[in-house]
């Protein structure tokens, strides 16, 4: 009988990792995602889990481990948060390029400078485009499931891409919240054992990674984006798998929460789409017709899930909690490919974007409140006033 | 069930007839004529056998061995970045320990060699290189020394000599000599500080039988453990391509590189001379030090001087000083 229990993020993904039999972990201390490998370490020291439990001499060196380790077949589990993911960036493209799933926990934090604890999403999402599948979790329970249906599409034959499964550094890592456990038969159900075919073993010689000509080289650029219009398609069939085996019921890519009737709809991803759910609930007391779509995958995009969500609402506010300086919309990451999304619609949204919960400031009912007033005045004019909104910061205007 | 991992013993030679035939770097990759790196390599393969690992950072045995569809390695190989061949070769090994006890793969713990030149050894892989050392894996690291950053164009490296010519360190107007500092020492960097490690040894492609013993004790030895290769570089060094092996035997000869093993803290020296040859002898052989002027290849000799009287590097028997060639 699966157990339930108060788990914050990071001892939700410890308890995922040790579920999966993870072989090769590789740890490197930075806040705020330090408390799984802190888990990680008593697990493997009593006898819980039989890993070998590696400590990197930094975040370079944790990929390079995990590379090592999966490409002799192994399951391998890292992670990292702030300035730690993006030290480690030389090798992200080469792990997805070899094809190995290895599986990171991004807790994520602010990038320096000044130094800063607070999460924000710009360490994880400055890493988008390396070849990983890439998605948030709002609560411990998502974090935890999000870790075993990662591992399970990675390892599909059909994809073999690595995974950052993301959380926003102490609002989920460091959050107790409660956790449904299952039985160890139940991941083995859902989940297989890792096998490689084509792994680095004497018995069955092969050269990895050698160098190529330039006119090889957007063969397998194409390899990997072909990959990637797989990935869809075997999310879909793990989460349906997830929710026939666990009980728990995913929308694969976009959740859509009360946005069926909706005028205006908030797009966000993680932790502070919790308080935007109390948020809508006070502002649809108050009779305005708003909506919440939550985003659980950033890689691979769901184009056509965000176009069929957003196209019931007349207006569209981005949360952005990463920068993404002197870019198109002038604020964050999300929106351009939100609006890109929306292209091919015979009527498209209004959008606009919010810059909210960076260097982790909480994103308060109240703030949502300020973004949804934007929306009203945005559908009342027919336009929006301006393309990105500073929470907090700006003079109302 | 947990499986109990095993480790090899391989034979150590007496004579070069008792090698191997067989080859497991082969024929056919792109290296220079006379390269160094290249001919270590050869020995380095045919010394671990069949149950072998190699693990290759970029630079020369990387880019001028493995073309797509086309490698020299006739054992599992894969490419790492410059920076991180010791990672990944701990990773494999520990991956090894991990599969091998739960029975997922069967057989001996094969033979992790990390093939590391030295940038990618003692610069830039030197983190890498140092924290495999610290935590002990059962792996091999190489550091095949040509004393520059060779594949992108001869640049000076931490290994490359005082004096030496490099694009990067170009003999000017206001820097006669070149390169102004003087080598790292990478034996004494992984002896001075590893206590997981237990044998150290340097080799050059000059003594083929004592680099294959080498290779095979530092592979027996249960632990991580570390060989400094000398690799003479006929492009980047500026030398005939078929002076490869004088070029090494000489630098042995002068002292600019001494061959020796240091187990369980004790030193042992192998291909010692009886006296040592005053090292312009072996600089004049080489482009690479043609616009030096007697006060700096004297200064070489000092810097030699007092590493063959280093601590930690003890002579057996009292060795005339050397004397510089002016």
């Amino acid at each position: 009988m699966a157990k339930e229990m108060m788990l914050s993020g990071c001892a939700a993904a410890a308890q995922a990792v040790k579920l999966a039999k993870v072989e090769v972990i590789c740890s490197y201390p930075i806040r705020p995602y330090t408390a799984v490998m802190m888990e990680l370490a008593r697990m493997v020291a009593n006898g819980e889990l039989d890993a070998e439990f590696i400590h990197g001499e930094g975040e370079h060196a944790q990929l390079s481990v995990v590379y090592g380790a999966s490409a002799c077949g192994a399951r391998t589990f890292t992670g990292s948060a702030g300035v730690g993911v993006t030290y480690a960036f030389e090798v992200y493209s080469p792990i997805s390029g070899a094809r190995l799933p290895v599986q990171m926990m991004i807790a994520d934090r602010a990038l320096d400078p000044p130094g800063d604890f607070g999460s924000e999403h710009t360490d994880a999402m400055s890493c988008r485009d390396q070849g990983w599948l890439m998605g948030w979790a709002e609560t411990p329970q998502e974090a935890f499931d999000n870790h075993l249906i990662n591992y399970r599409v990675g390892e599909d034959p059909r994809i073999m891409l690595p995974q950052y499964v993301c959380q926003d550094g102490y609002f989920v890592s460091h959050i107790s919240g409660k956790v449904s456990l299952p039985e160890q038969s139940q991941v083995d159900e859902f989940l297989p054992p890792l096998r490689m075919e084509h792994r680095l073993d004497p018995k069955k010689p092969i050269s990895h990674g050698p160098q190529i000509r330039p006119d090889q080289g957007d063969v397998m650029d194409l390899a990997r984006a072909m990959a990637f219009l797989e990935v869809p398609k075997v999310i879909r069939e793990a989460i349906d798998d997830y929710g026939r085996i666990f009980g728990r019921k995913y929308p694969p890519f976009v959740e859509e929460y009360m946005l069926d009737d909706a005028d205006m709809a908030i797009f966000i991803q993680g932790a502070h789409a919790l308080t935007c759910r109390h948020a809508i609930k006070r502002l649809r007391s108050q009779g305005l017709k708003i909506g919440m779509a939550k985003l659980r995958f950033v890689r691979p995009w769901p184009t056509e899930d965000v176009a069929a969500a957003l196209s019931k609402v007349k207006a569209v506010g981005v949360v952005e909690t990463s920068t993404s300086y002197g870019g198109a919309m002038r604020g964050g990451n999300l929106i351009h490919e939100v609006r890109a999304s929306l292209y091919e619609l015979p009527t498209r949204p209004l959008v606009t974007s919010f810059m909210a919960g960076l260097g982790g400031e909480v994103v308060k009912i109240e703030d949502f409140e300020y973004m949804a007033k934007q929306l009203a005045r945005a559908i009342q004019q027919g336009k929006v006033s301006k393309s990105v909104h500073w929470i907090g910061l700006e003079a109302e205007g | 069930m947990a499986m109990a991992v095993q480790t090899q013993e391989l034979p150590i030679l007496r004579k070069v007839r008792d090698l191997p035939k067989e080859e497991y770097y082969l024929p056919g990759h792109r290296t220079c004529a006379g390269c160094g790196p290249a001919l270590q390599y050869k020995l380095v393969a045919k010394a671990a056998g069949p149950n072998t690992i190699l693990v290759g950072p970029t630079g020369c045995m990387y880019v001028a061995n493995s073309s797509y569809l086309c490698t020299p390695y006739a054992v599992p190989w894969i490419h790492t970045q410059i920076t991180n061949g010791g990672a990944v070769a701990s990773g494999i090994e520990a991956a090894y320990q991990v599969l091998i006890r739960k029975g997922k793969w069967q057989g001996k713990l094969p033979n992790v060699i990390v093939m590391a030149g030295d940038g990618g050894a003692v610069d830039i892989g030197l983190q890498a290189m140092s924290a495999m050392m610290y935590r002990g894996h059962d792996a091999l690291f190489i550091c095949y020394d040509n004393e520059a950053y060779a594949n992108t164009g001869i640049q000076t490296s931490p290994t490359t000599p005082y004096g030496g010519n490099t694009t990067f360190t170009p003999p000017g107007e206001l820097i006669p000599e070149g390169k102004k500092t003087f080598p790292k020492d990478p034996p004494q960097l992984v002896i001075g500080g590893h206590p997981a490690v237990k044998y150290v040894a340097t080799a050059s492609v000059a003594y083929p039988v004592d680099l294959i013993n080498k290779v095979r004790k530092g592979l027996n030895v249960k632990g991580p453990t570390f060989l400094h290769i000398h690799a003479p570089c006929p492009k980047g060094w500026k030398f005939p391509e078929d002076k490869t092996v004088e070029v090494a035997k000489l630098a042995v000869q002068t002292g600019m590189f001494v061959i020796y093993e240091w187990e369980n803290g004790e030193y042992k020296y192998q291909h010692k001379p009886k006296k040592y040859k005053p090292v312009g002898e072996y600089m004049k052989l080489m482009g690479r030090f043609a616009h030096l002027k007697p006060e700096h290849i004297q200064k070489t000799q000092a810097f030699v001087d007092a590493r063959l009287k280093a601590p930690g590097m003890p002579v057996e028997i009292p060795i005339p000083p050397p004397r510089a060639e002016v």
